[in-house]
């Protein structure tokens, strides 16, 4: 998943055009709101506990799900003659919807609360113009993989503590 | 000012006039004096004249001011009076005045104040302007998506009077430099109503990247005022600003354009921008205001799908928008509409050039009919790459005319493309399915399809294609009336029975457009019919005569006409019929006991739907006793034969062959030939190279069949695979007989055209004679061509010699392989004979005749040979009584006599004394032959031994002729003794020995020998020296003539020159004989060796 994560980064930006598409193009500057970054610094990391970070995560990949719908349709816009793509972040969609019930499960099994779906996109998304969209996706797929990096060092961790 | 002068001068030029009018010459002093007190009270006056100027704004009033003379309040005017006009005074108590507008012209306009002055004006239309009010209703709006500015009045045009020009002058000033981006003037003409005009201005820089103020003045020009027209005042600015939103800061936004033009982007920022780029291209910044920079784009090229990106990035931040660049869409290509089923029209179109834009902006098509009013739209989001553009227009019922007009668009344009259709004209039906085949007979099928759609009103133009199993290929037309939604029927005839078919449909219609596709193909096999004739039938009687045996070959498939399940057959003669029936197909072959009578036979085929008419022949075979057997070669896989014709011949000829090989019957095969032919060829898969047929022809009579040739044959020749068997009959010494054996015709292969006998000398063992080399020229051929030949002798052979025999056969394919034999020829006896008798007997006669001739002249002889020489007695008497006669020497040198005794008494003795001496003495001679030779005549001292007795023996011929003139003796003198004594002991034994030596110590031999018949010649020959008698030597050397008289043999054996020498005179082949050694040659020696020469 983290493969499919970097590739889908790749694929899309290929896509989107110079100077997206220029080798080693990176704007970490760009965020979206309605998406919690990745970055967080260890020492606020290691300082939540399990309940925390499963929550924090759960909310992301919540997000990430229904962001990737939404530039999935954007891509279907302004690259309808990418099957390559679209295929790609369609899949990726349904990762994140597959690692989101497994996150899930996992709380309950903790006995966490779940928290509840909420439509983190809003109303703002639509009247986005095409660059919007463009940086939108490409801030999307790059959380995409952060957070895959960040969850799967908080299974890790929740998997050394809880042994079988 | 100009105004007013100009008013001001005329009064006075108008004052003079009229002075001048009045005053006449009576009264001219008076009048000067008046005009001196006028001109007076006018300078009075004209310091306190000031301007009157009018304008107008509609042309109907006229706004009139002027400025009260010098200390005049404006309020003192108590009228302004115009001339020629009715209530020509108007009261006021002002400067300014608003009159209606003159007609055109001079008026006299008076001004009287209150206090008496008065100001006279002239007033003229041209002295007017007219300056309209400043625009109204103005109204300025924009388009931020295309960057444009709209802006709208009104002309108030009922206002003025009508038709006038007016010219409008309209400024943009873009913020905040105020400076005028945009100024543009153009007419209109005021029509005697309101009007609204509007002006539309598309901004280069992006509405959205600055504040934009219009104003907008005019002026009127209409034709029958002929005062200045003025340009208004600027309206007020009406200003256009777009509140910017915290999100977007570049513009204009996903902007679809047309690849090639320029466009510029700005972007508002609060920080400094640091770049602008378009694509990967950096592009330089044009400062607006502020931090705002742009930047201009040209000639910009066609976006990638999902547009170029243009981005601007600040110290903290990136901003940027995408732009789509394309083209419009091409006209449609190749619309071409057409119908399957007569319910929807397909049209299909090639969109052209591609327009480099998807998604929302790609080109929407529209499908009109303008007939029915109806169209039908094609979007989709991706470009269809190498294939044609559809869509399906649903038909009206009924409606055979169709205009269609295809429409493309997309946001930078549209273009269309039209087709006027009669559809009926345009069927293109589906592929036609359910194909099935029934049976009608044998030759007739039916064949029905269905073929979806509603045809109703046309015909139907189907192909057919049959394909018979062997890819033979056969196209029918067939043209069926349309239905709805129907299956068509169609029989198809002329087929073949029982025979496996294949066939598929395709359908148009009676206008041809264009095929449907195939249908599937239908197999099919078709019923069986009776055979339509009876098998191929000939017959042979058995070997023994009783029984008759009927061949008969299966039918071809297409003469077969089914499965063939059995043969009947009958024999019909006057007496009786036999019958055979139901024999099972597989079995080609009956045999039937009959008597010796002539029959009828009849074959006859069945199969599941009947009897083939029966074939006959008739058993009898008359007799032909003028029967050659004669020879045929095919050519590669076939025999060629041809025929005289024969009259007699009525039905047919069979021409039979077998394996020549085969006992009788033998038959394997036959055909038959129309009468009327006179040659075939007959070929066969069964013929192989090499094999021998019989071919048999018959020429068929009413009466029964008649062999008329008998052909041996060949297909093709090859070349036999045995060799003859040969044997040698007979041998002699110089011939062999030969004979040899047929070769077996199945190892023949071909007729044989001879045979190939070679013959060489040779021994079994020897390599060279295993194999023949062709051209060695020592090998003789003999081909023997006539083929009855069986013996061959070979003659002029050579006895008791080893031949290599060979011989081969051959045919026309080539040379057979050869068998070879070893002989060797017997001894030639009476040849043997008659080469030992003939020397022989001429050896004795000349023997004979010499002995006799040297008998009778025997004087002459001594005196020619042996005169009476004193020295060689002086010589003998030096030498011997040195050893042996001591203490005497120089008297019995000189003596002749005493010598003569020792010569023959002391043989034994003196042989061994004086070798010693002589061994003494020549010893350092015989060291050196060459010079011994050459200092022999002049060293008389050292040369003293006694040279040998040279005789000459005439009696034994073989010396003479094997050895010839060089059988010389040159024995030195260590060597001289030696052999002495044993020639001596075997002197009787065998003289040829002698003959092969002769050292000079022969002379006791032969002195002893013929000491009876000539004593004194014996001791005048024991006692002669040649060596020593110089002169002597010198008259018998070989150079003389003298010599060479008496006898060439003396001469040789007497030669001095080879006495002392020791090598060889004669040549060396001479020492080759080695059967010459000890035993001496035979005569059956030399003629062995003879042949070899």
């Amino acid at each position: 998943m983290q493969k499919n994560t970097s590739t889908l980064l790749q694929t899309y930006l290929q896509y989107q055009g110079s100077p997206f598409s220029d080798p080693g193009f990176a704007a970490p500057e760009l965020q979206l709101s309605s998406l919690p970054s990745a970055a967080v610094s260890f020492k606020t990391w290691h300082a939540m506990d399990d309940a925390e970070r499963l929550s924090r995560a759960q909310g992301a990949f919540l997000a990430l799900t229904q962001h990737l719908q939404l530039v999935g349709d954007d891509q279907s816009d302004l690259n309808p003659g990418s099957p390559v793509l679209l295929a790609q972040l369609g899949a990726a969609r349904l990762r994140a919807q597959g690692l989101l019930g497994n996150m899930a499960a996992i709380m309950t099994a903790l006995g966490l609360p779940i928290p509840p779906e909420e439509d983190t996109l809003g109303l703002v998304s639509f009247g986005a113009s095409a660059f919007e969209r463009k940086c939108r996706g490409y801030i999307v797929t790059r959380e995409y993989g952060h957070w895959t990096d960040r969850a799967v060092r908080d299974l890790a961790l929740l998997k050394a503590k809880y042994p079988a | 000012m100009g105004v007013y002068l100009r008013w001001k001068q005329p009064s006075w030029m108008v004052d003079s006039i009229r002075m001048r009018m009045t005053s006449h010459l009576p009264w001219l002093l008076s009048a000067l004096t008046l005009l001196h007190l006028t001109v007076q009270a006018h300078s009075l006056k004209r310091g306190t004249i000031q301007d009157l100027k009018c304008t107008t704004k509609n042309m109907l009033v006229w706004d009139c001011t002027w400025t009260p003379p010098v200390g005049v309040s404006p309020a003192t005017v108590k009228e302004v009076c115009i001339k020629d006009r009715l209530h020509s005074c108007h009261r006021l108590e002002s400067t300014n005045i608003k009159i209606a507008a003159l007609s055109p012209g001079d008026h006299e306009v008076t001004i009287n104040y209150l206090n008496g002055f008065q100001s006279k004006f002239t007033l003229n239309e041209k002295d007017v302007s007219l300056i309209p009010d400043t625009p109204a209703s103005l109204s300025l709006s924009a388009d931020l998506s295309s960057s444009t500015l709209h802006l709208r009045w009104n002309d108030k045009g009922s206002a003025f009077p009508y038709p006038s020009n007016a010219t409008w002058e309209i400024k943009v000033l873009q913020n905040p430099s105020m400076e005028p981006v945009k100024l543009v003037s153009f007419n209109t003409t005021l029509n005697g109503q309101d009007t609204v005009h509007h002006w539309d201005w598309a901004s280069e820089l992006p509405l959205q990247c600055a504040t934009y103020s219009v104003g907008i003045r005019w002026y009127i020009d209409y034709h029958r005022f002929s005062g200045y027209k003025v340009w208004s005042d600027w309206s007020l600015l009406k200003n256009i600003s777009w509140t910017p939103n915290s999100e977007t800061n570049v513009f204009p936004q996903d902007k679809v354009i047309l690849a090639g033009s320029d466009i510029t982007f700005c972007c508002i920022s609060q920080t400094k921008v640091l770049s602008g780029q378009i694509g990967k291209t950096f592009c330089p910044l044009i400062h607006l205001y502020g931090e705002n920079v742009a930047i201009r784009i040209q000639n910009i090229s066609v976006s990638e799908n999902s547009g170029t990106n243009v981005v601007f990035t600040t110290e903290d931040n990136v901003y940027g928008t995408v732009v789509f660049a394309g083209y419009p869409p091409d006209v449609p290509q190749k619309l071409n509409c057409e119908t399957h089923d007569f319910k929807e029209v397909i049209c299909s179109w090639n969109p052209g050039r591609p327009t480099g834009l998807v998604g929302p902006r790609n080109t929407d098509y529209t499908l009109s009919e303008s007939i029915s009013g109806k169209s039908v739209t094609f979007k989709r989001f991706e470009t269809l790459t190498n294939e044609s553009y559809r869509l399906a227009f649903q038909m009206l019922p009924g409606q055979e005319i169709h205009n269609f007009t295809l429409t493309g668009r997309n946001p930078l344009g549209h273009a269309e493309s039209a087709v006027f259709i009669n559809i009926t004209e345009r069927v293109a039906p589906h592929v036609p399915v359910s194909l099935r085949v029934k049976d009608i007979n044998s030759t007739v099928v039916s064949l029905a399809w269905h073929l979806p759609g509603n045809f109703a009103k046309i015909n139907l133009l189907c192909e057919i294609e049959i394909c018979k199993a062997s890819s033979e290929q056969e196209v029918r037309n067939a043209t069926v009336k349309g239905a709805q939604e129907s299956s068509y029927l169609v029989a198809v005839d002329k087929l073949t029975p029982y025979t496996l078919y294949t066939f598929r449909v395709r359908c148009s219609t009676e206008t041809f457009w264009k095929w449907s596709k195939w249908s599937n193909e239908k197999r099919h096999l078709t019923t069986e019919a009776i055979p339509s004739r009876g098998p191929d039938t000939w017959r042979e009687w058995s070997s023994d005569g009783k029984n008759l045996i009927i061949y008969w070959k299966p039918l071809p498939i297409n003469e077969a006409n089914g499965k063939i399940l059995s043969y009947n057959i009958s024999c019909t003669s006057n007496e009786e019929t036999q019958s055979l029936s139901e024999i099972l197909d597989p079995q080609h072959k009956a045999e039937i006991q009959l008597e010796r009578n002539d029959y009828i036979i009849s074959v006859v085929a069945k199969n599941s739907a009947g009897s083939s008419p029966p074939s006959k022949i008739a058993s009898t075979e008359i007799p032909n006793d003028d029967i050659i057997v004669e020879q045929a070669v095919g050519m590669g896989k076939s025999i060629f034969l041809s025929w005289h014709a024969d009259p007699n011949m009525t039905c047919d000829y069979v021409i039979k062959w077998c394996n020549s090989s085969h006992s009788e019957p033998c038959l394997m095969d036959w055909i038959k030939v129309p009468s009327n032919s006179t040659e075939t060829i007959i070929e066969s898969d069964q013929f192989q190279p090499g094999v021998r047929y019989n071919f048999y022809l018959y020429g068929c009579t009413n009466q029964g069949y008649q062999l008329l040739r008998s052909i041996i044959g060949y297909i093709e020749e090859l070349a036999p695979i045995v060799a003859p068997n040969f044997t040698v009959e007979d041998t002699s010494a110089d011939s062999i007989l030969v004979k040899w054996e047929d070769i077996p015709v199945e190892e023949l292969r071909g007729f044989l055209r001879g045979y190939l006998f070679y013959f060489q000398k040779g021994e079994r063992d020897t390599p060279k004679t295993r194999t023949f080399e062709t051209g060695h020229s020592d090998i003789k051929l003999k081909n023997i061509t006539d083929i009855s030949q069986k013996t061959l002798r070979i003659a002029d052979l050579q006895g008791k010699t080893s031949y290599h025999l060979v011989l081969r056969a051959y045919t026309h394919g080539g040379l057979g392989p050869e068998k070879s034999m070893f002989v060797v020829t017997k001894e030639n006896s009476v040849g043997l004979i008659i080469a030992i008798l003939i020397p022989v007997a001429v050896a004795v006669v000349v023997g004979v005749v010499t002995s006799i001739l040297c008998y009778r002249k025997r004087e002459w002889i001594k005196e020619t040979f042996y005169p009476d020489i004193p020295n060689p007695e002086n010589c003998k008497a030096l030498q011997f009584q040195k050893s042996i006669c001591e203490g005497s020497s120089a008297l019995k040198t000189l003596e002749m006599n005493p010598c003569t005794p020792n010569n023959v008494e002391v043989l034994e003795s003196r042989s061994i004394v004086p070798k010693i001496e002589d061994t003494e003495i020549i010893s350092p001679v015989a060291e050196r032959p060459g010079e011994s030779s050459e200092a022999d005549p002049e060293n008389h001292v050292v040369v003293s031994y006694c040279p040998p007795i040279i005789e000459e023996e005439i009696a034994n011929p073989s010396a003479d002729e094997a050895g010839g003139n060089s059988q010389v003796v040159y024995i030195d003198v260590q060597s001289m003794y030696q052999p002495q004594a044993k020639p001596e002991e075997e002197q009787g034994i065998d003289p040829g020995v002698v003959a092969g030596y002769k050292p000079q110590m022969r002379l006791p031999i032969n002195s002893a020998a013929e000491d009876t018949a000539a004593e004194d010649e014996a001791d005048k020959t024991a006692g002669y020296r040649p060596q020593a008698n110089v002169n002597t030597w010198n008259l018998v050397s070989p150079d003389s003539p003298r010599s060479t008289d008496s006898n060439s043999e003396i001469v040789s054996f007497g030669s001095p020159c080879s006495i002392n020498s020791r090598q060889f005179l004669i040549p060396p082949k001479d020492e080759d004989f080695p059967k010459s050694n000890g035993g001496g040659w035979s005569f059956t020696n030399f003629f062995q060796n003879k042949p070899n020469d």
